[in-house]
Parts: structure tokens; sequence; C-alpha cells
């Protein structure tokens, strides 16, 4: 079929709003996008090459290094898949820790996500302030895990260090400011006519179109889709954890989408740190010989790890499935074509949060 | 030194524009950079200011070990980048490759084989403190008596 097009506008891969690089290819008729291409491999590392071969102990730290963001769910994933595969069993209080520190992750996560689409749409202010959240977020994760952005926390059979109360106390009234600060700038955003302009009925896909190109986590939550994998963890389980859900499917629902998933990740720490069972936090165990699949829920969606092991717990075959692949397919087929300018390209791509250093590895 | 010549170290001194390439990394530093946006860390204090175009750069932050997409197209970043320019590597990555120097790895670290490179910061991450600090210490050394001494 033949296209009328006027430009073919290739975006990146250095480009001012792009913090990975990737090359977006638009072809426009006037501002008007008729298509979108992403073009990826200048991140390709190969970490699942190095895996092979390597004991467990090497490729829990490189499993870590998949993606800097969101560290601790890959190290989650991983040593639950090592711990299905050899039947180890954690202690209660090292699960409940566990969850801790995955909900920190995935608060400095959505709110560096919501900051680089405050960036994109020039609204500094907000995204300055979402900043400085995030830093209370990473210091209470510093306080327990003992880094800032590679902890490794999670062990085969536990967790590494165990918090006392008044670490825990601690935590909780960081968990205060972080609720009052998010309400606050939540309700700006929610409430700014500009951002509103920028951001409603701006990269809409439906719930449809969601289903058809697989998209994961907060992208297709926001357009109606009722799948969060941590609603299928035991742990999860325990405290009583449902996913939200927007209906709106654009930018603006996606971010407010996060927003409130960091309200919830407050209050999911708030029970955790009432309930915390006490005990020991490492059980113990050997990492022996099998092969399996197991799967978690990333702050950008599901992740997928399979791993074929020996009986020295050497990795044999491994491979990993990351969720921004599928987001970002389904931000090229549906999200930008029919933004009507240019500037709302970069917004409907940064809105589904990519990263690309773990979508290449 | 003429009047001019001082006007400028002053002022380049108080006006550092920083671009930065991530040529293979695990976002790890990434989000450290980002952080030192944050008011807390204040970047733009100090006058440096966060650009992310190479062609109104002065300072070059390197992440990542670089993979072979980037052999070719870090020199070309840099060649666009005007004088006075510094380059400095943020992370264990563009030293020596990190975790990523192994057997089967497709990166080709160091950086400083592709450009000049000023001042490394190690670091799995490095803390964004050490970061402004490696800015703010080798920045100001290149740029003064730049034209004299060209």
């Amino acid at each position: 079929m033949k296209k009328t097009v006027d430009v073919s506008i290739p975006l990146g891969p250095v480009h001012p709003i792009f913090k990975e690089p990737c090359r977006i290819k638009c072809e426009t008729f006037g501002e008007q996008i008729l298509a979108a291409e992403v073009e990826l491999g200048y991140m390709k590392k190969g970490i699942e090459r190095i895996m092979i071969g390597r004991p467990w102990q090497e490729v829990m730290f490189l499993a870590e290094r998949v993606c800097g963001i969101c560290s601790v769910i890959h190290n989650f994933v991983f040593i639950e898949t090592m711990e299905k595969i050899s039947g180890v069993t954690v202690p209660d209080r090292a699960a409940y820790l566990r969850v801790l520190a995955n909900e920190l992750d995935r608060m400095q996560s959505h709110l560096i996500a919501n900051f680089s689409y405050c960036y994109t749409i020039e609204h500094e202010t907000i995204g300055m302030y979402l900043l400085n959240i995030r830093e209370k977020v990473m210091d209470m994760l510093e306080y327990l895990t003992g880094a800032r952005v590679t902890c490794a926390y999670i062990v085969p059979g536990g967790v590494r260090f165990d918090p006392d109360s008044e670490d825990l106390a601690r935590i909780m009234t960081a968990m205060d400011d972080v609720e009052r600060e998010t309400r606050r700038y939540m309700s700006m955003f929610d409430s700014g006519p500009l951002i509103g302009l920028r951001s409603k009925g701006i990269g809409v896909m439906t719930r449809e179109q969601a289903e058809l190109i697989h998209a994961v986590g907060p992208t297709a939550r926001a357009c109606g889709i009722t799948t969060d994998l941590r609603s299928d963890h035991p742990t999860y389980q325990r405290l009583n954890f449902s996913p939200l859900v927007r209906t709106e499917g654009d930018n603006y629902a996606r971010v407010m989408l996060r927003f409130q998933e960091v309200l919830q990740s407050v209050e999911l720490i708030r029970t955790i740190i009432r309930t915390l069972p006490e005990g020991k936090i490492r059980g113990g165990g050997t990492i022996g010989r099998g092969e399996t699949t197991h799967k978690g829920e990333a702050p950008r969606g599901e992740l997928t790890y399979r791993i074929k092991s020996d009986t020295h717990g050497r990795v044999q075959e491994i491979s990993i499935q990351t969720p921004s692949i599928m987001n970002i397919e389904a931000c090229a087929r549906y999200m930008i074509p029919g933004v009507t300018s240019v500037a709302d390209v970069t917004a409907a791509y940064i809105s589904s949060d990519p990263c690309i250093a773990c979508t290449e590895r | 030194m003429t009047m001019l010549q001082s006007l400028k170290n002053a002022v380049r001194q108080r006006s550092i524009h920083v671009c930065y390439v991530d040529t293979g990394s695990c976002n790890g530093c990434d989000i450290e950079v980002l952080a030192c946006l944050s008011p807390r860390y204040d970047l733009e204090q100090y006058g440096i200011y966060v650009h992310n175009n190479p062609r109104e750069a002065d300072v070059l932050l390197i992440i990542g070990g670089v993979t072979p997409q980037w052999e070719d197209k870090l020199k070309m970043v840099w060649d666009k980048i005007p004088e006075p320019k510094v380059a400095v590597s943020i992370g264990n990555c563009p030293i020596s490759g990190c975790v990523f120097s192994r057997p089967q790895t497709l990166t080709r670290a160091p950086a400083k084989s592709y450009i000049p490179i000023a001042a490394e910061v190690p670091g799995c991450p490095p803390r964004p403190t050490e970061i402004i600090q490696a800015i703010l210490s080798v920045a100001p050394l290149i740029f003064k008596d730049w034209e004299l001494r060209r």
C-alpha cells in the first residue's frame, strides 16, 4: 500500500529526553505521526552469555546488574527461581523483609519514571519535588540494605541484614513523609491545567490493543487490564494485595497509576512493619540441579527467568524476559501513531517507562 | 594574563554544561547522575547544567562499558563537543568493564581507548556526591587559561 509521508524524523540515540540510547523513527505527515519504529541495539552487553557456566554466587550479582533501576526485583526473582529449583524454604521474617525491600525499590522506580515524564513535558518543578521524595526512599533502601542501587539484599534462604525495631520505626516515619508529599504532588499533577492539556487524551491505547500487543505492568493496568503477578505471590497474598487499575489508557492515566502505586507501596510497607513476624532471617539450604521458570512483577511489568542449573548450582542455561520489550512495542505500534505533534512522541514514549538496559541486557 | 582571559576563567568556573552518553550501562550509574539533579544534591548551585546536547556541552559524562554500536559513535559525539571540553567516566564499567569484563562479553572497555578521558569516578555505582566532586574538580583545571595554553 502506498503511503504519503512528508518526512521521516529520527529521534536519538543521543537526545535531550532519552536517558538511555535508542532511536525512534517517526513517519510524519505534517505534524501528525503516521507510524513509528523503535530501533534498539545500543546497549547489548550479552549478560546471559556471561552468566552461562558460572556459579549462582556470581550470577546473582550479574542478575542484579541486568537493570540498575529495578535491581531488587531482578535479585528477588533470580533467587526465588534458584530456591524453586532446589526446594529451599524461606523463614517468614525473611519473606516479609524481601517484600519490604522490593516495595521500597518499586517506589523509587515509579518516582523516577514520573520524574522523567514531568521532565519531558517540561514541568521541572514537580519533577524536582519527586526526585526529592525519591531521595528519602533511597535513604531508607540504603538504611535497610546497605547500598543505594545494587544492594544484593536477597540471598538463597533469606536476606542479609535484620533491621531492629528502631530501624523499622525510622522507616515508618519516613513513609509518613513520603505519603504526605506524594499526595501533595499527586494533587498538583492531577489538578494542573497545563499538565492535563499535555497528558490527557495523548498516547491513548485501548484495552483491546493492549491485550493484542501483550502490554504488561502499569502500561497495561492503565488500560484496564487487571494483571499483576504480585497477587500470585504467597507473601503478597498474606498482605491482602490487590492490583490497582485505571481505564483511560492515556499518558495521564499511566503517570497517575504510578503515583497510586507509590501510595499502595507505602500502605504495604506499613502493613509489613506492623505484622513483621519474629524469628530467623536465614534458613539455609543448598542450591542444586534442576530447571524451572519463575515469574515476578517488576516495576515495569512481568519479569520471567528460566534457569537450568547443574548439581553444583552452576547456571547452564538462562533466559530472561523483561517487561519493557512489550511496552516499547506497544508504544511504537499504538501510542505514538496518532499523536498530533512531534513533541508528544517523546512524552508518550517516556510515559510507558521504557528501560532499555534491561530490554537489551 | 589579559582581563578578558581572567573574565573567561571566572565565568567558566561557574558555567559548566554537561552532556551524558550511556554506552551500555546497567542504568545504575544513570540514575545516580539523575539523582545529582535533585534539590538535595543540587547540581545547579555550582553552575552545572545538564543539557544532554553534545553541541552545547563542556563536560561529557560517559557511563557504561562501550558496546560495539558505540565504538564509532562515541568518537562522533566527542567530536561534536566544542573546545574546551573534558570527558569524565562514571562508574567501573568505562574503566574496566566491571562485572561485564568476562569471556563472552560484548562490551569493549575501557572507554579511554576511544576518547581522551580526564577523570574516572570508580564505584558500582558511585554516589552522587562523588560525581559532583569529580566534575567540579576537573572541569575548572581544564578550562583555566585555555586560550593561553592552546
